[in-house]
């Protein structure tokens, strides 16, 4: 798919590209018509007696060819490297609608910073190659091409052969070295990414270290690490610095070659003084595409592979998508769960067996049980975060899968386990970034999950920044934020997902005696650890291993002194 | 901010003293090297003049052969010397690196946690990591390379003025309009590319979040609202770069065009000086190449200027950090003391964060040795300050805290705290084994590490792993359950076989299974030494052998459990209030751990 993306946008932006690569040609046939004119200036100069005019017009070639070089190269860089720019930002964009589509089940397999890297290095290192690698490589073979013509014409065809000798052995000399380079900088990266880590644990730790007194022996450690950061830098240096003097060394050879055969052609009066400079002149000019060789090579084997681990990332389809054409969530609709099973994918036991459920609208239901006893997984199969293959989940009689995914998620107001919260503002993370609500709505939602107080003590009130560049909340403030998130959607079903975990009982008794209030007559599910945060329900199952092991309400399920019994004594 | 760069040049300077000699060499090599690249245009004027122009005799050395040897030697030598030159400023740049980071961590190990908890962590790595790169490159690279551009700028106008001074000025007469252009584009060019990196970075955050949080943002339906947020970013990105693409565009046909526009200057004012013979068309050709040469290190300066900037940036962060030496710990000054008997007395002790704003008041317990005391309140009643003074973390202002009797300040820090165990609720765990995580850096061997894993409970859910205790601990032990944690710190305390214990008991997300296992292994723990315990279970308070009950930083009761419910005060006003005495964890601004702990959403 990365791939079908490149020829789309190259299908598209065709016409900037052609007349990019169109001046870049005649930019490089330019630059090589300096060596001629000042070749030929020379000429003219040696005569004894010559005529101004001759010189002025020489002259007036050399302002020409600086104008035209300017305008030749502004146009095909703006087009040809600022066009890579372009598909840069279009492919991330692209990669971006891809993430948002990819389901639960690739997050889980994949680290954030692998991802991160696609859209970041992968996708600069394909711009690399589209852009100044390209246009390099275009660049270079024309100005090789142009100038070796003009140096066979300005002496003979041998001795452009002879001076054109060293430039293999340079290519040669470079790509050998540039490898052992490569590789000893890569080592020189992975040292400074370990001191990095080190010193990031070390501070992240210190009160540990300084509890254990450890904090002579941390600096040994830190010693030996910075030794090999020494040793690794001096290493890559000891092979870099060799390189431009030999190059130099091996382009001098042809430079003197000239010098001696050259000069000696022209006392021989084969040639001109003037061919003699502008060939001069010629070489200068080999030089730079010569060297480039080695750097084009590396920066398109590097696109190269970036576009292939980006095309793996494009082609993975998404697990969940719409089901059905049902585009509205039923209102006050029961929720019915009919022997249910599931397990994760890869995984050998399942974390859901033979689930029966039945919540009439408007009920709230409580779940408890162990970490890992399927309780999370209960909801998020209710959202659909996953495919449900075994079982049916109907809403108000529709099933689950003949809902559209959005019309079935703005079903949900869900406050997740994690209190995740978004670097933006108080009042950009209670609406989500969405539309629509009014200030007052943001405030209520805010007073119903008993946070509106706590938050209008911060500098910017509502809105505060929250997150890296701003303040950083409590746990429990940040429970209750998303509690107000998922109030403002007044949704038809409400999940609290051990949402209550970090506020104290006092709070947690006023958010439940809110939640009663503002839920009336709507359908909530309520996880929890805390029996207090769900003593109240009108259900309360206990899950263990997956299973339904008993249900019932609170007074109930005391009653039966099981595991629910055994879960309350213990607290 | 001015002078505090001057005084860090200064320093930066001084840094050099130790390596003057060497500095010196390398310097020479600079001059030897550049003066190579000066002599190379002669060398092509004498071959045109003399030989090719004017048809002088070629007879020995003096010759075109020669000549060309000559040439070829002169570039073999400037690249040998450059060779040593570049070796040798590395080497001197990276010992300097490496005292100066050393130097850094150093004083990171050693500062008081005062200091440390008002500084993010973010900072700190900073320091110790980027600021230091930042000065290796204005070494290595940046300041060699001034100097060399420096004396090749210098040598060019020199060596021009010598060879014939009107062509000299009249090339000279478009340099100050380059140099002026190039300064300008090259600048603002590196500073829009500090732009480029800045957005690139909140790219990057902004992935980092939304991958992060894709299930909230797929539950939610923010979808479209969040790709706003990205394309807005993103544009801003692409904007700044085609900036970035157009002023190079400008720039690089720049020196083309100068190059160009300085020889039809010369040729302009030379044909007239080569018509009546007093001009070498040599020496004509010769300018052309000087004014070649001349791009590149006007270009090089003002690409390092902004890299300079940046470098003394970063000096004075560092420096400013390394003057914190005065405030450093001292943890070898004071009273040895192998060992302590674990007796623990607060007299009046008053203690503030900052100024006046007292966290405790008055202060006084005593815990004989052998005691478990539990300490219970509310939030920012004090609980956790006195954690930190017991491990002399910070000083008390007022009062006086006696440890075996002996003032605390008096004791060796070193053996005090290799005496005191902490275990924090927010338990930090190092990405190494299992085991040395127990042990730290500490010689314990793997039969002691396996005790102490048994005695915490640890060893029920370590046996489980596949490398057992040698199973390394993956990003800071995320995989690991707060309860194991909680165990795994346990261990580690037991391991180091402290005289006194000091505990904050967690209390959330921690599900029933280990909760059991949690509350026996602080039975082991607490067995045979002093423990100071901050409690939030009523069966750990229990059986402590007593209660200090704080209140606002005050020590309002004290007693065991029973006699303070029978007094029927503030204590018993708590224990009917709520199932679990004492604060929440998370909602605790006074748990300072949690501060250093928490910096991510």
């Amino acid at each position: 798919m990365g791939r079908r993306f490149l020829l789309r946008f190259l299908k598209l932006h065709w016409f900037g590209y052609a007349v990019g690569v169109a001046f870049m040609f005649l930019a490089s046939w330019i630059q090589t018509l300096f060596p001629r004119i000042l070749g030929d200036t020379v000429d003219i100069l040696k005569t004894a007696g010559f005529a101004p005019a001759g010189v002025y017009t020489q002259i007036g070639y050399l302002l020409g060819v600086a104008a035209a070089t300017f305008g030749t190269t502004y146009v095909w860089r703006n087009l040809v490297i600022g066009g890579a720019r372009r598909l840069e930002c279009d492919l991330r964009e692209a990669l971006f609608d891809h993430f948002q589509v990819l389901s639960p089940s690739f997050y889980s397999r994949r680290k954030t910073g692998d991802l991160i890297a696609y859209a970041i290095n992968d996708i600069n290192a394909v711009r690399m190659m589209l852009g100044p690698a390209t246009s390099q490589a275009i660049n270079g073979v024309a100005v090789i091409l142009f100038t070796v013509v003009a140096m066979a014409r300005a002496s003979d065809w041998r001795l452009t052969l002879l001076a054109l000798l060293p430039l293999p052995f340079i290519v040669a000399f470079m790509l050998v070295v540039g490898r052992v380079v490569k590789k000893r900088f890569k080592r020189v990266q992975k040292t400074f990414a370990t001191i990095s880590d080190r010193v990031n644990e070390n501070i992240s730790g210190i009160r540990v270290i300084k509890a254990y007194a450890q904090e002579d022996e941390e600096v040994r450690r830190f010693e030996r690490l910075n030794d090999r950061m020494v040793e690794a830098n001096l290493a890559m240096v000891r092979v870099s610095s060799l390189l431009s003097p030999v190059i130099e060394a091996c382009f001098t050879v042809s430079f003197v070659l000239n010098l001696i055969l050259g000069g000696g052609r022209v006392l021989a009066g084969q040639i001109t003084l003037g061919d003699f400079v502008a060939f001069n002149g010629y070489l200068v000019l080999l030089l730079k595409p010569v060297i480039s060789i080695g750097q084009v090579i590396n920066v398109v084997q590097r696109g190269m592979a970036s576009l292939s681990r980006l095309d793996e990332i494009l082609d993975v389809a998404p697990d969940v998508v719409d089901g059905g054409p049902v585009a509205a969530f039923p209102a006050h609709a029961g929720i019915a769960v009919r022997d249910l099973s599931f397990a994760y994918p890869g995984a050998d036991r399942e974390a859901l067996s033979g689930i029966d459920l039945t919540i009439p609208a408007g009920r709230t239901l409580g779940i408890v049980g162990r970490t890992g006893s399927g309780k999370s997984t209960l909801v998020q199969l209710l959202m659909k975060m996953y495919n449900v293959e075994d079982g049916r989940i109907l809403f108000g009689g529709t099933d689950l899968n003949d809902f559209r995914l959005d019309a079935l998620r703005r079903g949900f107001g869900l406050v997740p386990q994690d209190n995740f919260l978004f670097s933006a503002t108080v009042e950009e993370n209670i609406r989500c970034f969405q539309g629509g609500y009014t200030p007052e709505q943001v405030a209520q939602a805010a007073r119903d999950a008993c946070i509106y107080d706590s938050l209008m003590a911060l500098p910017d009130g509502l809105g505060t920044m929250l997150g890296e560049r701003g303040v950083n909340l409590s746990g429990g403030q940040k429970q209750r934020i998303s509690i107000a998130r998922a109030l403002i959607r007044d949704p038809e079903v409400l999940v609290l997902d051990d949402a209550l975990s970090a506020v104290d009982t006092v709070t947690e008794g006023e958010i439940l005696a809110n939640l009663r209030r503002v839920r009336a007559g709507r359908t909530t599910l309520i996880i929890a650890h805390r029996i207090s945060a769900v003593q109240e329900a009108d259900e309360i199952v206990v899950l263990d291993a997956g299973r339904i092991v008993e249900r019932g309400t609170h007074a109930e399920l005391l009653a039966k002194g099981g595991p629910y019994r055994e879960i309350c004594d213990l607290q | 901010m001015k002078s505090a760069t001057s005084s860090s040049l200064r320093r930066l300077l001084s840094l050099n003293r130790p390596h003057a000699k060497k500095i010196a060499l390398a310097a020479f090599f600079v001059l030897l090297v550049n003066g190579a690249l000066l002599l190379q245009p002669y060398i092509l004027k004498v071959v045109i003049d003399d030989f090719l122009t004017q048809h002088v005799a070629q007879q020995g050395l003096y010759s075109l052969p020669a000549m060309g040897i000559l040439y070829f030697a002169v570039v073999v030598a400037a690249g040998f010397f450059s060779v040593a030159q570049v070796n040798l400023v590395n080497q001197i740049g990276q010992k300097i690196m490496r005292g100066l980071r050393t130097r850094v961590f150093r004083t990171i190990q050693l500062l008081p946690l005062k200091y440390l908890d008002r500084t993010s962590t973010g900072s700190l790595i900073t320091r110790a990591t980027n600021d230091v790169e930042a000065l290796s490159d204005l070494y290595t690279d940046v300041l060699m390379s001034l100097f060399a551009d420096a004396f090749l700028i210098l040598g060019i106008i020199g060596a021009m003025l010598l060879i014939d001074v009107r062509l000299a000025l009249v090339s000279l007469c478009v340099t100050p309009g380059m140099f002026a252009v190039i300064f300008l584009l090259r600048t603002k060019i590196k500073k829009n590319f500090q732009r480029v990196k800045r957005l690139i970075g909140r790219i990057n955050g902004f992935l980092a979040e939304n991958l992060s949080g894709m299930k909230l943002v797929q539950s939610f339906c923010a979808e479209k609202e969040k790709k706003a947020g990205f394309t807005g970013l993103n544009g801003e990105y692409f904007k700044s770069t085609l900036f970035q693409v157009r002023m190079n565009s400008v720039l690089r046909p720049l020196s083309d065009v100068f190059q160009n526009l300085t020889v039809a200057l010369l040729l302009w004012y030379g044909m007239g000086r080569i018509g009546a013979s007093t001009l070498e068309i040599g020496v004509l050709y010769a300018f052309t190449t000087y004014v070649k040469q001349f791009f590149s290190p006007v270009s090089d300066i003002a690409d390092n200027y902004t890299t300079i900037q940046s470098a003394f940036v970063s000096a004075d962060r560092i420096f400013e950090l390394l003057d914190q030496a005065p405030t450093l710990e001292d943890l070898d000054a004071g009273l040895p003391l192998d060992r302590l008997r674990g007796d623990i007395e607060f007299r009046h002790v008053w203690f503030a964060y900052n100024d006046e704003d007292w966290v405790l008041k008055h202060v006084s317990f005593h815990v004989l040795p052998g005691e478990t005391v539990a300490f219970v309140g509310e939030t920012g009643a004090g609980k956790t300050t006195i954690i930190s003074l017991v491990s002399a973390f910070y000083a008390a202002q007022k009062g006086e805290i006696l440890v075996d009797g002996i003032p605390i300040g008096d004791i060796r820090k070193r053996d005090l705290r290799r005496n005191i165990s902490v275990v924090l609720q927010d338990v930090f765990l190092f990405s190494e084994t299992i085991g040395r995580n127990v042990s730290l850096n500490d010689e314990i061997d793997s039969e002691e590490i396996e005790d102490a894993l048994k005695t915490s409970y640890a060893k029920v859910f370590v046996d489980f792993l596949p490398g057992g205790i040698d199973e390394p601990v993956m990003e800071r032990g995320s995989t690991l359950s707060a309860g194991q944690r909680q165990l795994l710190s346990f261990a580690r305390a037991i391991a180091h076989d402290p005289a006194v214990i000091v505990l904050d008991e967690a209390t959330a997300n921690i599900d029933t299974s280990t909760e059991g296992l949690i509350q026996k292994a602080i039975e082991n723990v607490a067995r045979d030494r002093t423990t100071l315990v901050i409690a939030h279970r009523l069966s750990t308070i229990r059986k402590a052998d007593r209660i200090v009950v704080m209140r606002d930083g005050e020590v309002v009761e004290t007693g065991d459990h029973e006699s303070l419910m029978d007094r029927n005060g503030y204590y018993a006003e708590m224990v009917q209030g709520g199932e679990s005495v004492g604060e929440n964890p998370d909602d605790s601004p006074e748990s300072s751990s949690g501060t250093r702990g928490a910096a991510a959403l």
